[in-house]
């Protein structure tokens, strides 16, 4: 009697062990533990190997670079033009993978995860054989499948490659607002490797397939890892933000938490449901309206 | 504005990255995962993420054991929410939770532990934690933070050889925080700690339970609460997007909340609320 209870528990303890054991063989994996970062002296820009701006040259379709035109026109007049993360947003793919600030990546055996200091960004890229869904909420970080893959048949992998579709608007490619297309539709696909003889340099050769691009784009990414002790920031961008939007205008909030112009000449907000709900409203010289 | 904020950060890793000697990078090394609770899934707050104590009642039916000074300081608040305003809730702008309210559980949560970090993943607006398991001291040159600085430590508490309990301590807090959506506040002295012993239920492996106590100036003892959460059975969840400021219809100019209107006006928060001084629109015009 006492054996078999000796023998139920055993295998109850088993069951309990086993349910939660997934042995994770992490030497099948590289090691791209640690922090990531933008090399010293590389900026925002989506493709690092081209000067910002107007020296990115995107093979825009002639609709899109005329969009950008006119966005960078606003930007130059204090207007944020087709880039819309001033009101903290996140950057979306590609442009995440800008890499503002520092970046994680926790590999684990289904899923690849890249958490990005910047509004908690966070992708989760599945590599457990899955397909992507028939019908899924669109998303700025967008719905990522990866496989890994064994380049140099050593027996151990060397190269994740990743697929994001999903996605939803608004996105630019970087700060200067390269548009993407409004139809959503874009895929972007990424290969990412250590570099071969420095194991504390990844790439991310990222191709961006997007109806206002008249060819795919393709950029590698480069980050280096962190070897000093590492800190990570809590990188609220709403804490400090002095963008306001009121309606599909942007505003700035001043030093002294006073509303003011982000652009010469912008006329002030409508402040009519002041006026029904008070009897009286502050009119642009700040003095009440009689 | 990223650019000046990646200046900013660059700064401070500058300024402060010759001072931490205790956060060097953790290689990758093979580990046992079955030395640890199956934590895997997707996770759901029990009871709704509205209160700190989710035994009780919202608001007052707390019972938080507020000083006098706090505790004054909290009723004024609720007469400001009743009036139309925020009170002493600041996440209204789309600032993170922080500790411990983001225990409350306001998003789908995921666990993702590695030998020397157990990241808590939460679809919320700023809330992902690390909890640093590798044995690291305090450092007394950490930045504050909303959801503050942990170090866990893994426990096998019933000796079966196998880790079932995670006890974390979470220092290092910045302002403004409240327990809850009724605005419980913490003292302004942001000296707040936070302990927690997370594990399985013994009888239910889809029940996942938090005793979380805080000690707090704000409160005449420690105050300690159970969360549970419950595991979602589906093996590939849903995992939603959650963008605060994407719809926030929330406006803070100065000290003031205002709130944009279905037409995209601004639109005041409470009765004769003072529309915002637009002096400035008077000097820029041409």
């Amino acid at each position: 009697m006492r054996g078999s209870i000796a023998a139920v528990t055993m295998t109850a303890l088993l069951t309990m062990f086993s349910a939660g054991a997934q042995a994770h063989d992490e030497s099948k994996y590289p090691d791209w533990s640690g922090q990531w970062r933008r090399p010293p002296g590389i900026a925002n820009q989506f493709d690092t190997s081209k000067p910002p701006r107007e020296g990115q040259k995107p093979p825009l379709t002639a609709e899109y670079q005329a969009i950008w035109e006119a966005n960078l026109k606003d930007q130059a007049a204090g207007g944020q033009g087709t880039d819309p993360t001033y009101i903290c947003i996140p950057d979306g793919m590609p442009r995440a993978m800008n890499v503002i600030f520092p970046m994680e990546i926790i590999v684990m055996p289904k899923t690849t995860y890249i958490l990005i200091e910047y509004l908690s960004m966070l992708r989760r890229v599945y590599t457990d054989g899955r397909s992507f869904p028939e019908d899924f909420e669109p998303s700025f970080m967008g719905y990522s499948i990866g496989k890994w893959v064994d380049k140099d048949g050593d027996g151990r992998y060397d190269e994740l490659e990743i697929e994001t579709r999903l996605l939803k608007n608004p996105r630019a490619f970087d700060a200067s607002g390269i548009p993407l297309h409004e139809d959503g539709k874009t895929v972007v696909k990424e290969r990412i490797y250590q570099d071969k003889t420095d194991p504390n340099v990844l790439y991310d050769e990222i191709t961006t397939i997007d109806s206002a691009l008249a060819q795919p784009w393709v950029v590698t990414k480069k980050y280096v890892r962190e070897l000093r002790p590492l800190i990570w920031f809590e990188s609220i961008c709403s804490e400090s933000n002095q963008h306001v939007r009121i309606g599909k205008e942007n505003y700035m909030v001043g030093a002294d938490g006073l509303l003011m112009p982000a652009k010469k000449g912008q006329l002030p907000p409508d402040l009519r449901h002041f006026t029904e709900s008070k009897g009286e409203a502050t009119g642009a010289t700040g003095e009440p309206k009689r | 504005m990223l650019d000046r904020n990646a200046v900013t950060f660059a700064a401070m890793v500058l300024a402060l990255g010759a001072t931490i000697s205790d956060a060097w990078v953790t290689r990758a090394l093979a580990w046992d995962d079955g030395l640890y609770p199956d934590l895997k899934g997707q996770w759901r707050v029990v009871g709704g993420p509205m209160r700190f104590d989710p035994g009780k009642p919202w608001g007052p039916g707390q019972e938080a054991p507020l000083t006098t000074e706090y505790q004054a300081i909290f009723e004024k608040n609720l007469k400001a929410q009743a009036a139309g305003g925020q009170g002493t809730t600041p996440t209204y702008t789309c600032l993170s939770p922080g500790m411990p309210r983001v225990t409350n559980g306001y998003g789908q949560i995921e666990f993702v532990v590695t030998p020397g970090t157990t990241h808590i993943l939460v679809q919320h607006i700023h809330d992902n934690r690390r909890i640093f398991t590798d044995g690291r001291d305090w450092s007394a040159a950490m930045e504050p933070s909303f959801l503050g600085y942990s170090i866990g430590k893994w426990l096998d508490t019933d000796g079966v050889g196998r880790y079932d309990t995670l006890e974390v301590e979470t220092r290092h807090f910045k302002g403004p925080r409240a327990f809850d959506s009724s605005g419980i506040p913490l003292h302004e002295d942001n000296q707040t700690i936070v302990k927690e012993r997370i594990y399985l239920d013994k009888d239910d492996r889809d029940v996942l339970r938090n005793e979380v106590t805080v000690i707090d100036n704000a409160l005449t003892r420690p105050w300690t609460v159970l969360k549970r959460y419950r595991r979602e059975p589906d093996a590939r969840p849903f995992w939603r997007e959650v963008n605060c400021a994407e719809n926030n219809n929330h406006v803070e100019i100065g000290k003031e909340n205002y709130m944009l209107s279905a037409d995209g006006l601004l639109m005041p928060t409470r009765k004769d609320q003072a529309p915002p001084d637009l002096r400035y629109f008077a000097q820029s015009k041409p």
